[in-house]
């Protein structure tokens, strides 16, 4: 141990001594340490921000549907019962239809564009209830004329915000209906943007029943897409347990006609294209760390032809060839280690101030920054190889003579 | 007196075949302990050969070499270098000092090599420039000393880890003639304090300072007697 710290020593003084040359040296390494961490955390960033606003969310959803191409089975409330019941992970399911119409309420009538679902619409971790209640699974069951409204529809229809219990005139065509508010709530910025303008249309959650019983449409055959609601943590094992119990619930066998779409908010051709850039960018990265890498094998061999006479003195005083080899080994792993250094510095400064012009977070995997560390020495041990050994082979006679 | 470097019919030949140049010619050799020998030859003689032979830096093409009754004739690099780090310390005619390393960097080498820890290695380190009296010139660099300072440097190098064998290449040719006399003082010191002391030169003046006169030439040994001149300091 003692032994390695002498050439460690030994190594650094050379290094110091040489300061402008290892400088240069450690250009190539710098620079491509740099740009494949800056990389790497920008994409990072760029992910975390676009997938951001999901994940500030508990929620997660799963889409599930089934080809009309492969089979004539459908979403019906019993079966959706029947595959919540044999997933304990999920919230629940929902399918998804609109109600449109105009609404009358007290005060002034407004084109609504409600949506039909669940209960379990209730999750989607955006329907925070102010008043009152959300519609329940009786509700649901029983197809019961109840709708949940936002605090800007309230105030539009009614004139104010707590308007449990008031009616909407809900008239499409030639069918009118009268819907009892249960309950209100907090306005979503799609609610904002929908009431305001020219052409404002009110937002709403009904039992998808009801949408059905109104417009005299069997809920049995109208749906072949739900979307599952679950705990973000529950995700991955709702996601992978989905397309069986679909399966088995409704008797699908064999051809592949369930689709299970579980991807997250970020679309998968951006996410193609940011792997493709840091493909790229890592490639072009790795190539100036190999000419890095041979920079140092270069400066190395050309630092064992000065220092002939150095090795020819070391290997008299009964230096081994392994001491010689370790010395200058650990010459161009330190070269290398301080290029590491000095470029992830760079590269996380790059990063943060990149991240900080577009608004991407800003966070560095110490994982990452450890395994660039052994990277970036293991270049220094690998190229170092060839001159280490040029100098460890060297003969002491000859070594002495030289000047 | 017990025998300390035997050399028996060693021959060292370069470039074998029709241009082969015989260095030594069967030469055949013992050396003492608690000796003060010079081997005097011109330059081509074989003395510096003979040097590296005996400083285990090179190995014999024929014959045998015994370092304290072991054969060191046929050794591998890494034995031999176990070899000089024991046996030998080597004073050469151009110092051989590191130029980035301080006076005591350079005097702990052979320790470092040796796997002596660093305590004990100081404290060597630092009597052997006391020996040579360069208490204060520790931390200088080769380069911030005059010619004889650095030779004292080299010679506290070749005794700190006390070798038995002494082996000087010139030690005063690069140096004038004070600290010639200075450097040779010192080397007769080390000899009367017990070491076995090994002068190569092509200065009869030099080997007429020693006990024992080897002349060497052509490869081959001319004469070898008890220097009749000697006289203890």
């Amino acid at each position: 141990m003692g032994v390695i710290r002498e050439y460690l020593k030994s190594a650094i003084s050379s290094i110091r001594n040489n300061k402008g040359r290892s400088l240069l040296t450690m250009l190539g390494i710098i620079i491509g340490i740099a740009a494949v961490l800056a990389v790497l955390v920008i994409g990072d960033g760029l992910r975390a921000a676009v997938t951001g606003e999901m994940s500030a969310l508990d929620v997660a959803t799963i889409n599930v549907s089934l080809d009309v191409a492969k089979t004539d089975k459908c979403f019906t409330p019993e079966n959706m019962e029947a595959i919540e019941r044999n997933m304990s992970c999920i919230y629940g399911l929902s399918p998804s239809v609109s109600l449109y119409g105009n609404g009358k309420g007290t005060k002034k009538s407004y084109n609504l564009s409600f949506s039909g679902g669940s209960d379990a619409l209730s999750e989607n971790g955006q329907n925070k209830i102010l008043y009152g209640r959300y519609f329940t699974r009786d509700d649901v069951n029983a197809a019961n004329y109840v709708c949940v409204i936002s605090q800007i529809s309230a105030m539009k229809l009614f004139g104010y915000e707590n308007a449990v219990g008031e009616t909407i005139e809900i008239t499409n065509g030639d069918i009118t209906k009268d819907f009892t508010v249960v309950g209100i709530r907090e306005n979503t910025s799609m609610d904002e943007s929908y009431a305001e303008g020219e052409d404002p249309s009110l937002q709403g959650d009904v039992p998808y029943t009801t949408v059905a019983l109104a417009y005299n449409k069997d809920v049995n055959t109208m749906f072949t897409k739900v979307t599952a609601y679950m705990h973000k943590d529950n995700k991955d094992e709702a996601a992978a347990k989905m397309k069986s119990v679909v399966e088995n619930v409704l008797g699908i066998r064999g051809e592949s006609a369930v689709k299970v779409d579980a991807s997250s908010g970020m679309d998968s051709t951006s996410d193609t294209i940011l792997n493709v850039v840091t493909a790229v960018v890592a490639l072009i990265a790795s190539i100036s760390l190999l000419v890095g890498g041979i920079g140092v094998m270069n400066i190395m061999t050309v630092s064992v032809t000065e220092r002939t006479r150095e090795i020819g003195i070391r290997k008299s005083l009964g230096a081994r060839t392994s001491s010689i080899l370790t010395q200058f080994l650990a010459e161009a792993a330190i070269l290398t280690f301080l290029g590491g250094i000095i470029g992830i510095i760079l590269g996380l400064t790059l990063a943060r101030i990149a991240c900080a012009m577009v608004d991407f977070p800003y966070t560095v995997n110490p994982v990452l920054v450890i395994v660039v560390v052994f990277i970036s020495t293991g270049i220094g041990l690998f190229f170092g190889i060839y001159p280490a050994k040029r100098a460890a082979k060297l003969d002491p006679i000859e070594a002495l003579r030289a000047e | 007196m017990k025998k300390l470097v035997v050399i028996k019919d060693v021959s060292k030949i370069y470039n074998p075949g029709e241009n082969e140049v015989r260095a030594l010619n069967h030469v055949s050799l013992t050396i003492g302990e608690r000796e003060f020998v010079a081997i005097i030859g011109q330059s081509g003689s074989g003395k510096s050969t003979l040097m590296n032979m005996l400083g285990c830096l090179d190995t014999p093409t024929s014959g045998k070499y015994y370092l304290h009754g072991q054969d060191v004739s046929h050794m591998t690099d890494d034995e031999q270098s176990d070899i000089r780090n024991k046996e030998i310390g080597f004073i050469f005619q151009g110092f051989n000092l590191i130029q980035s390393l301080t006076a005591l960097e350079n005097v702990e080498l052979p320790l470092i090599y040796r796997g002596v820890g660093k305590k004990e290695r100081d404290r060597l380190a630092n009597a052997a420039l006391n020996s040579v009296g360069l208490e204060k010139r520790k931390t200088h660099k080769p380069n911030e000393m005059s010619g004889g300072q650095q030779q004292r440097v080299a010679i506290a190098r070749a005794i700190a880890q006390a070798p038995p064998i002494l082996l000087a290449d010139e030690p005063t040719g690069n140096l004038d003639s004070a600290s010639s006399k200075e450097i040779m003082k010192i080397i007769k010191r080390l000899y009367s304090e017990g070491r076995t002391v090994i002068i190569i030169t092509h200065d009869p003046g030099i080997a007429q300072q020693a006990k024992r006169i080897i002349t060497i030439s052509d490869g081959m040994i001319k004469s070898d007697i008890i220097n009749p001149d000697y006289k203890e300091d």
